[in-house]
């Protein structure tokens, strides 16, 4: 009897709804008629550009972490690697990166839209502006980018930085990229597509393993003792700098995976993505503090930071498809894969001053995995207008067996293998022609002095131009009258 | 008893430290400290232009010893310490009038 009431109630609301509409259109020879898309557009474009000013924000984060876990040698170093970082990317992907990773094209690549040309208003069936849409991808490859750094503090020569800068903005990112995201690209276009919302994988794995690449290649830092040569990780310079740098991430990601959406239309799709970032996020955090607690009986600062970002990297792929409850189980697993690949990363005597492939190249896989686990069944994408249930898939546990997962480990594994092969080669062929790090005799006085010219942390009375009282003899330097006289008169 | 003071590089210190344990030292002082010699300061950059700078951090050893030890203590800091670039430091040796344990209120030689 409801039931009926309900339906009669839908009919008589379609039916008016029409009749409006229909009055409307009557009216519409003296009044301007308006679509849906001149109102879809311009929000969808709105949320895509503010998501995409959080994901750059993430820069600030990064800037932040790597100083703080940077030693104070090396701070002026990571501050301009991220700066090039940021400038080359808007450049290369103007230039070509956009279009290998979503122009139209193949399977393997794209080739529309080199310059920007020929850019239509709206991107694909997004309704999004196109350069809203640019503005937000480029933010992504910039992460990526900037991720990489992350591995190779302190002994990477900047000249070398700025080569392999290039090559991870300008190629590895966007052509491996097209691949998943794409218009075509082949693994998003298999009969059962691999899923990565907002990019465990495309961002995160790739960041993580060119990191690595570039941690092997490079080699350990002058002096560091890993710990089964009785030494260890040499302790971060700043703490605050670090944890907060963390926090800015964090933040940050609240544009990085609600913003994948590119819709506000979706407002559900929206709010569960910000909630389940959040609780793995969280989940994580505490998972990572209370799993290496134990190890000294210590409340580890550092390790929590990598732990709640391991989550946030965890959760980056599955965030739209898996309920509140599997992304707090997500970011909880990942919390322990975080210090687990740490502590392999030690074992192997590979130095990661930052911990860029336990955080982004692990737990971007892990991310990418536990889609295939926990996808509820319930949600499919995100379109212009709304959700779009009619994609939906479950994961192993909510019955959907082992299909969506062997997907996930396919393309994982093809993205990470492929990633890794091609940086190892760029890494080396740097390392060959001499420019990848360092002489060892600068990087002992460090990046700062040698790269940039000063330090970033000085006493202030050794240079010029500070004295409280002025001495006279120093030209340019105006002498206040009556600073000769030995005392200071307070109130004349 | 005297006093060993260095002033040596800062990436010495590690090589320095070991060596000191190695030649049986109990204990050290270090601290960061400011300071020029004949090397005289360098050129820093700061948005675009050069400026002289005085002082470069060194870093300052301290070690309390045996009379009879400060001349082989000596050498060792000197001999972890050398690099033959310019700028490697001074050790100079003092002589200490009284040394104290602070916890126990000995002196002298027991106080090391």
């Amino acid at each position: 009897m409801i039931g009926l009431g309900i339906v009669v109630l839908g009919l008589w609301a379609v039916t008016w709804y029409f009749s409006t509409k229909a009055g409307a259109a009557m009216l519409g020879q003296t009044a301007p008629t308006t679509q849906a898309t001149d109102i879809v557009n311009p929000l969808n474009t709105t949320w895509t550009l503010v998501t995409a000013f959080l994901v750059f924000f993430m820069q600030a984060g990064f800037m932040f972490l790597e100083a703080g876990f940077a030693r104070t040698r090396e701070v002026s170093n990571v501050m301009i690697s991220c700066i090039a970082d940021t400038c080359l990317c808007a450049l290369l992907f103007w230039a070509f990166g956009f279009a290998f990773m979503f122009g139209t094209g193949n399977k393997w690549i794209g080739h529309h839209y080199f310059f920007l040309h020929g850019a239509p208003h709206t991107y694909g069936s997004t309704g999004v502006a196109f350069l809203a849409f640019f503005l937000f991808q480029y933010a992504f490859a910039d992460t990526c980018s900037t991720v990489t750094t992350g591995a190779m503090v302190g002994r990477t020569a900047f000249g070398g930085d700025l080569i392999y800068s290039c090559a991870v903005s300008g190629f590895i990112y966007p052509i491996l990229g097209h691949w998943v995201w794409g218009p075509d690209g082949w693994l998003a276009t298999m009969k059962t597509p691999f899923h990565d919302f907002a990019g465990s994988t495309v961002v995160h794995s790739i960041g993580g393993f060119i990191a690595l690449a570039g941690a092997i290649a490079l080699g350990p830092r002058l002096g560091r003792k890993f710990k089964r040569d009785g030494g260890g990780m040499p302790p971060g310079h700043d703490m605050a700098i670090a944890a907060v740098g963390g926090v800015i991430l964090w933040f940050g990601w609240y544009g990085f995976n609600p913003g994948s959406t590119l819709s506000a239309m979706d407002f559900e799709g929206i709010g569960r993505v910000a909630t389940n970032t959040t609780l793995a996020a969280s989940a994580a955090g505490l998972v990572a503090m209370f799993f290496v607690y134990p190890r000294a009986h210590k409340w580890d600062t550092g390790i929590s930071i990598n732990g709640f970002l391991a989550g946030l990297v965890a959760i980056t792929c599955p965030c739209y498809w898996v309920s509140p409850f599997g992304a707090i189980c997500i970011g909880a697993i990942a919390g322990v894969v975080v210090v687990l690949g740490v502590d392999l990363l030690e074992y192997l005597r590979i130095d990661d001053p930052i911990g860029a492939w336990p955080v982004h190249g692990l737990c971007g896989i892990w991310g990418t995995l536990s889609l295939g686990l926990f996808a509820t069944g319930q949600f499919g994408g995100a379109t212009s207008t709304g959700p779009d249930p009619s994609t939906s898939f479950k994961g192993l546990f909510y019955g959907g067996g082992f299909h969506q997962l062997q997907f996930q480990i396919f393309g994982s594994v093809i993205i990470c293998a492929s990633t890794f092969a091609i940086a190892l080669i760029i890494m080396y062929a740097l390392k060959a022609v001499g420019v990848l790090r360092i002489s060892a005799e600068h990087e002992l006085e460090g990046l700062d002095i040698v790269e940039h010219g000063a330090p970033s942390y000085h006493p202030e009375y050794a240079y010029m131009g500070y004295s409280p009282i002025p001495s006279g003899k120093s030209p340019g330097v105006a002498v206040p009258r009556g600073a000769d006289s030995p005392t200071i008169s307070v109130g004349e | 008893m005297h006093l060993v003071t260095a002033i040596i590089k800062a990436h010495r210190v590690e090589a320095v430290t070991e060596a000191l344990k190695d030649a049986g030292v109990t204990g050290m002082t270090i601290a960061d400290v400011q300071g020029f010699g004949r090397q005289r300061g360098h050129t820093e950059v700061y948005r675009g232009s050069e400026y002289n700078v005085d002082f470069l951090p060194k870093v300052r050893v301290d070690v309390l010893c045996d009379g009879g030890q400060a001349d082989k203590i000596t050498d060792v800091i000197a001999d972890a310490a050398r690099t033959g670039k310019i700028g490697d430091g001074k050790i100079w040796v003092t002589e200490v009038a009284r040394t104290i344990r602070i916890r126990t209120g000995e002196t002298g030689e027991d106080a090391l």
